[in-house]
């Protein structure tokens, strides 16, 4: 993005990272405008919706690792070792807050507590994306815009997902659209103390790429895939993945 | 070996990379009772391990050139569903198994073979810088094929192949390296142009197999945590293993 360039020196780092993750969140409401004019979507594109959130994530993550490895500082072992802590932040996490076994797409489903659990799950998966975005910021304030936007793009599918449940218990549009953006706030939150923290501290580059490495492709892994396979076809679910996938990679690699 | 024409040993390093795939079936002689949770597991190890041997293609793909690279992913999406669509309408048989489990186990087999084209093409480009590290590469290699051996172990055991047999498909499939290796050794140029849509074709076949068939039918049968822990673990170590090399 040459046509950026002479803006850097002028605006503040951290700035620019509140500005595109605050921009990201909120593009994250554009994810209930396939629900204008229906009461529900069918299961199907709830499945495709979040398969495509899963290849944009895995593509993400294919990327950042790419960028650490290649980047000045490359070490191998804190990578690993961050990676390791990012799969296994998600599997804590999840343990933690009771959610391992829940499933985020239920229509059907009348718990009272379901639908702040799905709430939650849904704001720590995009506490992970934050860390993401931050550390892309630190390898390079373009990249991170990259990032963002590849992040920002995603999220819109993430809360369709989101707001199709929370329409099925109740809530109006407008309503599922502000927590969807809300949700994201915590991407707004991790981007920018990570940002700040690791430019503070370069040390910590490698173990929060793998960190970031880790987790993104967990989630993916452990929230995403496994319910999409259940409400639509395999071979649909698979080119959903594999498109959003490299188209990520192909950009990233058109721009650089 | 001074007499020996350098095409020729290209070849016999070839070989002796493909020979070390079998490798991969060694583990699977210490598993003994094959439930369909070890089922999952060995699904989720081997998709782990083409998605991680598939971060490397994909690199050295984008390295020669991004458009080429996912062209050549795109090209291997559909080798893939055509491949499917075709053995839909047969009905196939694989040693014991037939239906499903045999369709899986020859697409596994066919992706494997197919992706060592490009890899041998990779070998003899490498050799033609020079044979003074030839055997480094051969080794580098060599160790490289053996999670892939075991990434088509893990698929053919569980579903009632021998281990001898995983070993001899695992093999099989690395067989294009030595083949593929000695024009691509002796023609580099011609070659180089190739590399990032025969890279992309790869990478492109073994992630579309992962998602299509074999990370389904392990969540199907296996539990979720277990499944995605195994899958990131695996990808992560896969990953780990090819900087390190």
């Amino acid at each position: 993005m040459p046509f950026l360039s002479d803006g850097f020196d002028r605006i503040d780092p951290v700035l620019w990272v509140l500005g595109c993750t605050s921009l990201a969140a909120l593009f994250a409401a554009l994810g209930v405008l396939p629900l204008i004019g229906r009461e529900k979507i069918p299961r199907r594109w709830m499945g495709w919706a979040n398969a495509m959130a899963g290849g944009m994530m895995l593509g993400s993550a294919y990327v950042i690792a790419q960028a650490g490895l290649s980047g000045a500082g490359r070490e191998v072992l804190p990578g690993t070792l961050g990676a390791l802590a990012g799969i296994g932040f998600i599997y804590w996490t999840h343990r933690a807050s009771g959610t391992d076994e829940i499933e985020l797409n239920r229509l059907n489903e009348d718990r009272p507590d379901y639908g702040y659990q799905v709430l939650l799950v849904n704001t720590l998966h995009s506490a992970s994306e934050g860390v993401a975005i931050g550390v892309a910021m630190v390898i390079d304030l373009r990249f991170g815009a990259f990032m963002a936007l590849a992040m920002a793009i995603h999220n819109a599918p993430e809360v369709t997902v989101l707001a199709a449940v929370l329409r099925s218990r109740g809530a109006q549009l407008s309503w599922a659209a502000a927590l969807g953006v809300m949700t994201n706030i915590s991407q707004v939150l991790f981007a920018v103390v990570v940002y700040a923290v690791v430019s503070a501290a370069p040390a910590m580059l490698p173990l929060v790429i793998g960190f970031a490495v880790g987790a993104l492709m967990h989630l993916v892994l452990v929230e995403l895939l496994p319910e999409s396979y259940k409400v639509a076809g395999h071979t649909s679910i698979a080119l959903s993945v594999s498109a959003a996938m490299g188209i990520v990679v192909l950009l990233e690699g058109v721009a650089a | 070996m001074s007499e020996l024409h350098p095409a020729l040993l290209v070849f016999l390093y070839g070989l002796a990379t493909a020979l070390a795939t079998g490798l991969g079936a060694l583990p699977f002689a210490f598993v003994q009772n094959i439930s369909p949770r070890v089922v999952a597991s060995a699904n989720a190890i081997a998709s782990g391990l083409m998605l991680g041997a598939c971060f490397g293609l994909v690199a050295e793909g984008t390295n020669h050139g991004a458009w080429q690279t996912i062209a050549g992913a795109n090209i291997g999406v559909l080798f893939i569903l055509a491949t499917q669509r075709f053995l839909h309408g047969h009905d196939v048989e694989f040693g014991v198994a037939r239906g499903a489990g045999a369709r899986q186990m020859l697409l596994m087999v066919v992706v494997m073979t197919v992706h060592s084209f490009s890899e041998g093409v990779a070998v003899g480009a490498s050799f033609g810088g020079g044979m003074s590290l030839a055997a480094i590469i051969t080794i580098a290699i060599a160790v490289h094929n053996v999670p892939e051996g075991l990434a088509i172990s893990a698929v053919l055991r569980p579903r009632g192949v021998s281990v001898a047999g995983c070993a001899g498909w695992s093999i099989f499939s690395s067989l294009p390296q030595p083949i593929m290796a000695v024009p691509a050794f002796l023609f580099v140029e011609a070659f180089r142009p190739a590399l990032p849509y025969g890279v992309g074709f790869a990478a492109g076949a073994m992630v579309f197999l992962v998602f299509v068939e074999l990370l389904p039918e392990a969540f199907e049968q296996g539990r979720r945590h277990t499944v995605a822990l195994l899958v990131s673990l695996t990808l992560v170590g896969m990953v780990l293993f090819q900087q390190l090399l």
